[in-house]
């Protein structure tokens, strides 16, 4: 291990000599991949172990070795991907963070919409594969909403209702959109979502703002994005 | 099959589904006029199959073991398990509407027809929450067509509640995908719910759902007083 070659940063590095952890987490990252192209594709019911391991280009011993089964090996993909989601989302959120909460909104969505557009096999896999797997996927993509309610929340403050709006107004915003991007992914429309991205601000925001406000917004949204 | 269930105030979105849905059922068509008692207690089996156990776990041993009918019944009607999901998915579907439709018949404005189909389909899932999984929760497991089904019966719920447009009262006039937005919210929060094998509780979600529904048309004030309403 110590001879000149592995010191030496600038030299080429033989994949033998690359660290083990270092392969294991991109092996374990290629058949994540793998996963989500396969699914994407076949639909997760008609994609076996043997797709994922013959895309990802490592053995069925690799593959069991780190997943317990296509399940596991699916999950662990989701809550990737998901956390690839979040982080863009929050970030356009967070950029937004001088404008009112609806321009913040309509900010958020715009990152999803477009990261989703761009991305048509993580699309499929998180908006429609997911709700088709299992309970335990199921119960991901309910805690996927949660992860955006703290944004919804503020809607309660800016409207200025509080509390007198209903307890699940977060759920039926941030489910009412998912089930709008869920629709055009299912239709094969993925690529094109930025299409339905004021409809989606107005989705979110008018359980908070009511009709008005939001289709100020929806308007707002549509003018730039024309 | 089941839709002479569905309510006149759907009538509109009827025609096109009736004739997707007829072409898309491999059975002979001689076998669908027949509402035959094993054919039902088959389709509630399998309904109750995927709404307590989930649709890959589901297979046509189980739904024999369910209805105690021997293999020749069931592939007497249905090429497959999933041509029978479908068919199932149909009569829940149907039956949901129905139910539905009964609540909001002996109404008269859109407020009160809205208040008494919502109310109504609240009950029927707490009354019967896993056939309200096996259709609501189990149609994502089921492939592309049961999907379709899914987006057409959707369609249909936010043709009825876009009626407000014409309704008394001064309406304000939201976007065309407002009532599309509503439908989808309200079904996010059942859908939630049964995935999590939650089995009662939902007639409780009455008074926000009418606050969602009609707060586009009718303002806030309104949807406040139509949740308090609703609370009674």
């Amino acid at each position: 291990m110590d001879s000149p070659q592995t010191s030496n940063p600038e030299a080429p590095l033989d994949r033998h000599e690359l660290p083990r952890a270092y392969i294991i987490r991109s092996q374990r990252e290629r058949m994540m991949e793998a996963m989500v192209r396969m699914s994407a594709a076949k639909g997760y019911e008609a994609t076996t172990v043997a797709d994922v391991i013959e895309y990802a280009g490592v053995s069925r011993d690799t593959f069991d070795e780190m997943f317990g089964s296509k399940e596991d090996c699916f999950l662990a993909a989701y809550d990737a991907v998901f956390d690839v989601l979040v982080a863009h989302v929050t970030a356009a959120f967070e950029a937004a963070s001088g404008e009112p909460w609806p321009e913040k909104i309509a900010a958020g969505l715009g990152a999803l919409v477009e990261l989703l557009a761009m991305e048509a096999d993580i699309a499929r896999m998180a908006m429609v594969e997911a709700t088709a797997v299992g309970d335990d996927a199921r119960e991901r993509y309910r805690a996927m909403f949660t992860r955006f309610t703290p944004f919804l929340e503020e809607g309660r403050t800016y409207s200025g209702q509080g509390e007198e709006l209903p307890a699940d107004t977060a759920r039926f915003a941030v489910g009412g959109a998912a089930s709008m991007i869920f629709d055009e992914v299912r239709a094969g429309r993925g690529p094109e979502l930025k299409r339905i991205l004021p409809d989606l601000v107005f989705a979110v925001l008018m359980p908070y703002l009511g009709s008005e406000g939001a289709e100020d917004e929806m308007r707002r949204v549509t003018r730039e994005g024309g | 099959m089941g839709k002479q269930a569905a309510s006149k105030a759907q009538a509109g979105a009827e025609g096109a589904s009736r004739t997707r849905s007829a072409e898309a059922r491999p059975v002979s068509p001689k076998l669908e006029l027949v509402d035959s008692p094993k054919r039902t207690r088959i389709l509630e089996g399998m309904l109750e199959a995927v709404g307590t156990g989930g649709y890959e776990a589901t297979s046509v041993r189980t739904v024999l073991d369910r209805t105690g009918l021997y293999r020749q019944a069931f592939y007497d009607n249905f090429a497959d398990k999933d041509a029978c999901y479908l068919a199932a998915l149909e009569l829940g579907i149907a039956r949901l509407e129905a139910a539905a439709a009964r609540g909001a018949a002996s109404e008269e404005s859109w407020r009160g027809k809205l208040r008494g189909g919502l109310g109504a389909l609240l009950d029927h899932l707490d009354a019967e929450p896993d056939l309200g999984r096996g259709v609501i929760v189990g149609v994502h497991s089921a492939g592309a067509k049961a999907l379709e089904r899914r987006a057409e019966a959707m369609k249909r719920a936010a043709d009825f509640i876009d009626l407000a447009r014409q309704g008394a009262g001064e309406p304000e006039t939201p976007p065309s995908i407002a009532p599309e937005g509503i439908v989808a919210g309200i079904h996010a929060i059942v859908h939630s719910r049964l995935s999590t094998g939650a089995s009662g509780g939902f007639r409780g979600l009455l008074p926000e759902f009418m606050y969602f529904a009609v707060l586009p048309y009718f303002g806030a004030e309104a949807a406040s007083a139509e949740m308090q309403a609703a609370r009674i």
